[in-house]
């Protein structure tokens, strides 16, 4: 198969995407309630991610 | 991330006829005390549509929703929640491979090795799958195999948790 590239912020926002949509189909049944759910996980995912990369890197150096 | 399961069929009957059920206690022992008519719910056997729960049957469905991604939930009739897995896990399965992720083999060398075996392995069916499309073999030299690696991982787990939830399901329990 042909290889994927992405960048670490693609990355990032792809891994967060499915996961946001399986937490919200997963783990609430109204449709607004998923929505909402997956739009807060998204969201954290994304922020925490960006913070972790903040914090590293003075360790990058 | 699973908090209820009203969708069940296991659940769902049964709860219904206790609602109808404790709500016709209340109206007709208006003259007893609301202690014994809730105690006397209380003991009544759960009907889960006719279908008594077992542990072997709830085994079988996490087996199953564990060898192929949303077939425990089919099972139990879960369509919606059976397509979400399917696709979530298969989608995630594709990325990882895609991105040149390392799939791990049985017998790892350290701890690392056999936890992402392990992990990989929660995939089920679709590990082998992972294994045939990776026929250039991995690369983690850059950050993208990384991510795949960890995609792979993600995708295995996650398998693993629905298929819990399943076995919880199937089981009549609130998951």
């Amino acid at each position: 198969m042909v290889p994927l590239h992405f960048s670490h912020f693609q990355s990032l926002l792809l891994f967060a995407l499915i996961i946001s949509l399986a937490f919200g189909t997963l783990g609430r049944r109204k449709p607004i309630e998923r929505v909402k759910y997956a739009a807060w996980s998204f969201a954290m995912f994304v922020l925490v991610g960006i913070a972790l990369g903040w914090l590293m890197y003075p360790f990058s150096k | 991330m699973f908090e209820e399961n009203t969708g069940s069929p296991a659940a769902g009957a049964g709860s219904e006829q206790r609602r109808e059920r404790s709500a016709s206690t209340a109206e007709s022992g208006a003259g007893t005390s609301g202690v014994q008519s809730n105690e006397a719910v209380a003991r009544e056997p759960e009907n889960h549509g006719g279908e008594v729960p077992s542990a072997a049957r709830a085994v079988a469905v996490a087996l199953a929703g564990w060898l192929l991604p949303g077939l425990g939930h089919a099972l139990l009739k879960m369509w919606g929640r059976a397509l979400a897995i399917f696709l979530t896990v298969g989608f995630l399965v594709y990325l990882g491979a895609g991105m040149r992720g390392n799939v791990f083999e049985p017998g790892g060398e350290d701890a690392f090795a056999r936890l992402g075996y392990m992990a990989d392995a929660g995939t089920g069916a679709f590990y082998f799958v992972a294994r045939a499309m990776e026929v250039s073999g991995s690369d983690v030299s850059h950050a993208v195999g990384d991510y795949g690696t960890r995609f792979l991982a993600t995708a295995g787990v996650l398998n693993l948790l629905a298929a819990l939830h399943a076995y919880e399901a199937a089981r009549g329990r609130k998951a």
